[in-house]
């Protein structure tokens, strides 16, 4: 049983390919469609994957962390009175778990910063630097002097922007200007020890680190905190521990994922889940007709063969196979050279693609003016499963055309 | 050659300061640290209390408008101000005590807090900063001041002194250079940013003897950029020394004015 059907496999494999080179241009002009077709699914889905996970990894670091603890209120009112205290023992011993890859606790108020010349609001962010820097900061984005050297460090690091807008530079004195819990004006002195360059201009000119130790002295908050941010290793698995965290903080702190303290990331990224798979879908659609439309044509052109072959005793089912083999073997073909195609020029762009020429319009979506294509093993799969099983499918109307052919009157066709 | 220059200048600079010392001596400023001078300004000005008419003149290169205002000050940090004309602007206050700062629209009735945000823009649209208004008595403290020059002027002895803000002071400018006479007049304060470039000056163009002191009775404060645009401001009368309950520096009284 197993030989027979090995040896019907051969005979069908030889005669779909044969068929396939028979007209030899159809067949190219068919492959170059399914090429080009995979090619545009592997390649835009990963142009639009690594546009979304630019933007998510971009707004988790700016949230920042995978997972925030807040004073419930804060979120509403981010003001210094509602602060919270640093983590108890409780959370300090849940962030041990393997999946917390980093956790800071920051000091988050608005505040004044001014110069001889402007003054500004601003976000006044007091951070431990060395769990900053693992969390949210990018020591790369430094673009003069230093980044803060530790929490009870003197200095005062901006954003590019904000100094241009204050007229001040590295080295410079500028005056930040807050309230106390007593809703007391507190100012204090710093100096610009470092500007840093964020992907976003919107960033530098809101954001503003100072020591945490120096941020709470000025603030008169002891040892409080405005936020803990904690950060793992994929943003697709916090849901995965997010109820450990959650547990440990209790009832009178928020704890939130990052899908849930920004939606708009977390609808960002299922809405790219559902977007890829309707593209492919749709580039499908396109390619379904080319394909229908060849073995039609296929089928059509060869009905007195088929008759020929039915006559001398091939069974309908092995017409059938041997369409949607022939169907197969195009697919197939066409998905490798499509695959091949796709990885190889994504490979290049791996560094990055400079659009900044529309660098504002990106920037309002919240992605930055490089883009770094992300191949996806899984889009992949997905994008070759979708064009091999539905292909097959449509091919089932041919194929079963052809099966259903009437020897005698096939053959009586000329 | 090198041997006789600096005898020279030392007898030039020893002569000079004899002059000065016996210029001085009927002077209780000769004596002074910068410091305690700059207090000695302070002092002077706003005593331990006094209450003072004034007028507000805030030009601007197409217009130009005035307001007249009281103004009572208790101790360094406590002081009441009320505008009286025009009649649009009556009532507008404002109070600052320990360096919070509250003021009053009459029009709006609602008292509001100067938030830290406010502190560094306009009060009452003139080239005044809020922070100028509540904190005038930080250049004490907050600075390091040192003597620049001491020279003859009128028959005054004129002190220019220049404080350099602490490292962690809140202030933004590089430095103040002060200048002072020997009576305790502030005749000009600088504001240096922190490339050593005049940004504004408040300098003292009449000094007249009101409630029973010499003092700069017209201030004009105006940035060197914009030499059309200034703020002056004059004093009609001032009395010192007078007992004012700590009651009318209250919110309640900015309200509703009971003086």
């Amino acid at each position: 049983m197993f030989r027979k059907s090995r040896a019907h496999f051969d005979v069908i494999f030889t005669l779909a390919w044969r068929y396939l080179w028979r007209n030899h241009r159809r067949t190219l002009i068919m492959l170059a469609a399914i090429t080009v077709g995979v090619w545009a699914m592997i390649f835009m889905t990963a142009l639009m994957r690594g546009m979304v996970d630019d933007m998510l990894l971009n707004g988790i670091r700016n949230l920042p962390g995978e997972i925030q603890i807040h004073h419930p209120q804060y979120r509403d009112d981010p003001s210094i009175n509602n602060s919270i205290d640093p983590p108890d023992k409780r959370l300090l011993q849940a962030l041990q778990i393997p999946e917390v890859q980093a956790w800071t606790g920051r000091v988050r108020v608005p505040a004044v910063i001014s110069s001889e010349r402007d003054s500004r609001g601003i976000t006044l962010l007091g951070i431990e630097p060395e769990s900053e820097v693992r969390l949210s900061f990018d020591l790369d984005s430094i673009a003069a002097g230093r980044f803060l050297k530790n929490s009870s460090d003197h200095g005062l690091v901006i954003g590019a922007k904000l100094a241009e807008r204050l007229e001040t530079r590295l080295g410079k004195r500028v005056v930040i200007m807050s309230q106390d819990p007593d809703n007391n004006i507190v100012d204090r002195g710093f100096r610009v020890v470092g500007i840093y360059k964020a992907k976003m201009a919107s960033l530098e000119e809101l954001y503003v680190y100072a020591g945490l130790e120096t941020v709470q002295k000025l603030l008169h908050l002891d040892d409080q905190i405005s936020e803990i941010a904690i950060t793992g290793e994929n943003y697709r698995n916090t849901a995965n521990w997010y109820p450990q965290i959650k547990q440990a903080t209790g009832e009178n702190l928020q704890t939130l994922p990052w899908y849930e303290a920004d939606t708009y990331l977390g609808a960002m990224l299922a809405m790219m889940d559902g977007f890829v798979l309707v593209w492919i879908i749709v580039i499908f659609l396109a390619l379904s007709f080319g394909l229908v439309n060849t073995l039609v044509m296929a089928v059509f052109e060869r009905t007195r063969e088929i008759g020929l072959m039915q006559a001398l005793g091939m069974h309908p089912t092995m017409i059938l196979y041997q369409i949607l083999m022939e169907s197969f073997l195009l697919l197939f073909i066409g998905l490798l050279i499509g695959n091949v195609l796709a990885v190889s020029t994504i490979i290049p762009l791996q560094d990055g693609i400079d659009i900044s020429a529309v660098a504002q319009g990106m920037e309002m979506m919240g992605s930055s003016s490089m883009l770094y294509p992300a191949l996806k093993l899984n889009d992949i799969l997905l994008a070759n499963s979708i064009v091999i099983v539905l292909g097959l499918l449509t091919s089932l109307l041919p194929a079963w055309h052809a099966a259903q052919l009437n020897p005698i009157e096939a053959l009586g066709k000329d | 050659m090198k041997h006789l220059l600096l005898i020279l200048s030392v007898c030039l600079y020893s002569s000079l300061s004899h002059a000065a010392d016996s210029l001085a001596t009927n002077s209780a400023a000769a004596s002074l640290e910068p410091a305690e001078l700059i207090k000695q300004v302070m002092e002077h000005w706003r005593s331990d209390s006094s209450y003072s008419e004034m007028t507000m003149t805030i030009h601007r290169p197409d217009w130009q408008r005035s307001m007249s205002m009281r103004s009572w000050t208790k101790g360094e940090k406590t002081s009441l101000v009320r505008v009286t004309e025009p009649k649009k602007d009556a009532g507008n206050g404002t109070l600052t005590k320990d360096n919070n700062m509250w003021t009053f629209a009459p029009k709006i009735n609602r008292i509001i807090k100067v938030p830290s945000s406010m502190m560094s823009q306009s009060w009452m649209g003139s080239d005044f900063t809020n922070k100028d208004i509540s904190k005038s008595t930080d250049i004490i403290d907050q600075y390091d001041h040192r003597l620049m020059e001491k020279r003859e002027h009128d028959g005054h002895l004129i002190y220019v002194i220049e404080s350099i803000p602490h490292e962690d002071a809140a202030i933004v400018w590089g430095k103040e250079v002060l200048t002072i006479r020997d009576d305790y007049i502030l005749l000009e304060q600088q504001f240096w940013d922190q490339d050593g470039t005049l940004i504004k000056t408040m300098k003292a163009s009449e000094i007249k003897i009101l409630g029973g002191r010499t003092v700069a009775s017209t201030i004009r404060m105006g940035k060197v950029e914009t030499p059309d645009e200034w703020t002056e401001m004059s004093v009609q009368e001032i009395r010192f020394d007078q007992a004012y309950p700590d009651s009318l520096f209250t919110l309640s009284n900015l309200r509703n004015p009971r003086q």
